[in-house]
């Protein structure tokens, strides 16, 4: 028997096949996700450059500088502060708005339209048209509040109020994707639980906090979950905007990890050593808000 | 008979000879060519490339890839061996590529390019002793700029700038007019380049060489605290915006006088703003022309072969055609960019363009180092972790000037180890 016939037989089998299905992705998932992974942590042990043609073995002296960089700690906080404010209008906000623009009518697609319009934009547009409106001296937002009589507001260049305003941003730019996997989510549940309700004599509030809210709860739980992993990686925005200023007070980890790798010194190994730190921080979240959703669901 | 036999076996021998070397050199081959000139200058090397393409008579194709990512795609590409031939960077990224750079000193033997064309103060910014590491492609100097329309309202005679630092604040004081939203000066505290060609002007090199060691010059740099302490009062008066990139208010006409770059002009151009443009003054440090020089550089992991063909590329970038135009001229008429060729600079459209006159006037025989010394490994540290920081806290924070000096210099001085 030739050997591409003694293969069909061997793989033409139900339990066999399916690995080679899974195969495609999970060479991909290795090359892409797993493999860059051990490398990091690998590189973080290393002081190493750019082009890794210099590597020193550091045994834990990265991580142990990380920890004594006051903006390595700084960016912490501003991630910290970031994800804080973005999460609850992310996970709750959006719910909200999704709830009132479930029904399939023409405003309310139109709405969800409008609300999804920033997601398909890129983040490099994004970034540029809201530096431009926000412009201290040019921008039009300044421009129309200046002659409303509320003075000049520096928006991107002052510290304290910066950090805020990127938060909005962000928002603004993934809000629309939470609200559409809701409105999907909350367009699944039965009608006549609605309708049932609505004869026991519950209003709309009643009825979106004890129909709505409990039936959706694991649309609730990927959106927490995805949503705070993203806000813990916050990067692209702030890159786009204020590149970690004003006085870094909009610098996020991710933002810091990358002028160490890229634009400053070309700290490979201390770049990696600050991500693995990072992974850790979103894998020991993600784990415990995990456990929470399973034992609700139990 | 004889004679004749051996006569036609050499005339066969030579004319095989040239006929294989003329199959070798029209041999097709293919290059890569990286660079992240993303912006309109990058439709210009686009349309030059493929010229080149369209053109050369040794079956030659650049492919060429102009990518935002650029350093993250060439760090990831050389270090797994791979890569282009050829690349486009400034000279303070040689160091970072240090280990996979070829020696290019040879390309004026192998090419028709002459060495003596190149102004030597630029060849030597990408030059370590006798090797070279980038063939010049672009100066990129920053120069003062002011709107002529707004001098006029201020009563400032437009077509007289400022000659030095006390005129800048004064004149900045004259321009700036609170209720029409207009300011007299445009220093960004973000900005490191336009930060470190001013700060320079007053104080020299942020980083020198003393004794064969790296030393970093901030605390009790009297030139650097001049300019924070101009800065501050600017700053605390208003006539100087807080902004992390000046250049919108300065092409949007609100903007009196600015310190940058030709790419600026473009928009000045289009937004139809009556701009002047000259050198920026001097300081106390003395005059100087610190520039930025961006070259093309070949790496290491090509054939020998693709290195020849990167060499034609870059031949042909600096020869004239039949009428006298070369890619170079035509890249510094289009963009505004001074060039690092004598004969380029010294070409009719080349002396008739305005902007080109100013941006080539400065004495290429003065100092040309930008910030640190031009054999500092560590330019983009002292850039964002010395320079930024340092006007981020003059600008935000209650601290002294000589106490920002005093943290700078701390920073600069951990950098500066590392390399000595």
């Amino acid at each position: 028997m030739q050997w591409y016939k003694r293969a069909y037989q061997y793989w033409n089998r139900p339990g066999r096949c399916a690995y080679l299905f899974l195969a495609p992705s999970l060479i991909l998932l290795f090359l892409f996700n797993i493999l860059p992974l051990v490398m990091a942590f690998v590189l973080s042990l290393f002081d190493a450059n750019l082009t890794l043609s210099q590597m020193t073995f550091v045994r834990l002296g990265n991580f142990a500088e990380a920890f004594a960089d006051s903006r390595f700690l700084g960016s912490l906080r501003v991630t910290a502060v970031l994800t804080v404010v973005e999460l609850p209008v992310q996970v709750f906000g959006a719910m909200i708005v999704a709830a009132l623009v479930s029904r399939n009518t023409r405003r309310n697609k139109l709405l969800r339209s409008v609300y999804f319009l920033p997601v398909i934009c890129s983040a490099t547009a994004i970034g540029v048209m809201w530096k431009m409106i926000l412009h201290s001296n040019i921008g039009l937002i300044t421009y129309l509040l200046r002659t409303m009589g509320l003075g000049k507001i520096n928006f991107l260049n002052t510290p304290g109020l910066t950090i805020y305003v990127v938060a909005f941003i962000s928002i603004w730019r993934s809000f629309g994707i939470s609200v559409i996997i809701y409105v999907t989510a909350i367009q699944q549940i039965d009608t006549a639980m609605y309708e049932a309700a609505e004869l026991d004599g519950a209003g709309r509030i009643r009825q979106f906090v004890s129909i709505t809210v409990p039936s959706i709860r694991p649309t609730f739980w990927y959106i927490l979950l995805t949503r705070f992993a993203g806000s813990l990686q916050i990067f692209d925005i702030i890159y786009t905007t204020t590149n970690g200023g004003p006085n870094f007070t909009t610098e996020s980890t991710v933002s810091y990890i990358y002028s160490r790798a890229f634009t400053s010194g070309a700290r490979m190994g201390y770049a990696c050593a600050m991500s693995v730190l990072l992974f850790a921080i979103i894998m020991l979240a993600t784990l415990v808000l995990y456990r929470k959703m399973n034992k609700e669901d139990a | 008979m004889k004679r004749i036999l051996c006569l036609v076996l050499v005339a066969v021998m030579s004319i095989a000879c040239v006929a294989g070397a003329a199959a070798e050199e029209s041999s097709p081959i293919t290059i890569q060519f990286w660079n992240s000139f993303t912006g309109a200058d990058g439709d210009l090397l686009v349309e030059l490339v493929d010229r080149f393409n369209a053109e050369n008579k040794w079956g030659i194709t650049i492919e060429m890839d102009i990518s935002s990512g650029f350093t993250e795609q060439l760090s990831s590409a050389l270090a797994a061996n791979e890569g282009p031939a050829l690349v486009l960077f400034s000279t303070a990224f040689r160091f970072q590529y240090a280990d996979y750079l070829k020696d290019v000193s040879d390309i004026f033997e192998k090419t028709g390019l002459n060495r003596d064309d190149f102004i030597p103060s630029y060849l030597d910014y990408c030059s370590e002793g006798d090797a070279l590491y980038l063939v010049p492609f672009q100066i990129v100097g920053y120069y003062m700029m002011w709107n002529k329309d707004l001098f006029t309202e201020a009563g400032l005679d437009p077509e007289t700038p400022p000659q030095n630092w006390d005129e800048w604040l004064q004149y900045a004081q004259a321009l700036t007019n609170e209720d029409k939203n207009v300011y007299g000066s445009g220093i960004s505290y973000n900005y490191a380049y336009q930060i470190a060609h001013i700060i320079q002007r007053f104080g020299g090199l942020a980083v020198t060489s003393e004794d064969g060691a790296w030393k970093a010059n901030f605390a009790g740099n009297e030139g650097y605290a001049e300019f924070l302490n101009m800065y501050k009062e600017m700053i605390d008066a208003g006539y100087n915006p807080i902004d992390a990139d000046t250049d919108p208010t300065f092409t949007a006409g609100q903007l009196g006088m600015t310190v940058t770059g030709p790419w600026t002009t473009g928009a000045l151009d289009s937004n139809g703003i009556n701009y002047g443009i000259a050198l920026v003054p001097e300081g106390m440090a003395g005059p100087m022309n610190s520039v930025e020089v961006i070259g093309f550089a070949i790496t290491n992991v090509v054939s020998e072969e693709e290195q020849l063909a990167a060499y034609r590329f870059i031949e042909w970038w600096n020869t004239e055609d039949a009428e006298g135009n070369s890619p170079a001229l035509t890249w510094s008429l289009e963009n505004g960019f001074p060039s690092y060729a004598f004969s380029v600079q010294e070409k009719d459209a080349y002396k008739s363009n305005e902007k080109l006159v100013v941006t080539s006037s400065a004495d290429p025989s003065l100092p040309s180092d930008f910030i640190v010394d031009s054999s500092f490994a560590g330019t983009n540290e002292i850039l964002n972790d010395v320079i930024l920081p340092l006007m981020s806290s003059i600008t935000f924070e209650d601290i002294s000037v000589e106490d920002a000096l005093a943290n700078a210099q701390a920073t600069a001085d951990e950098i500066v180890a590392r390399y000595n």
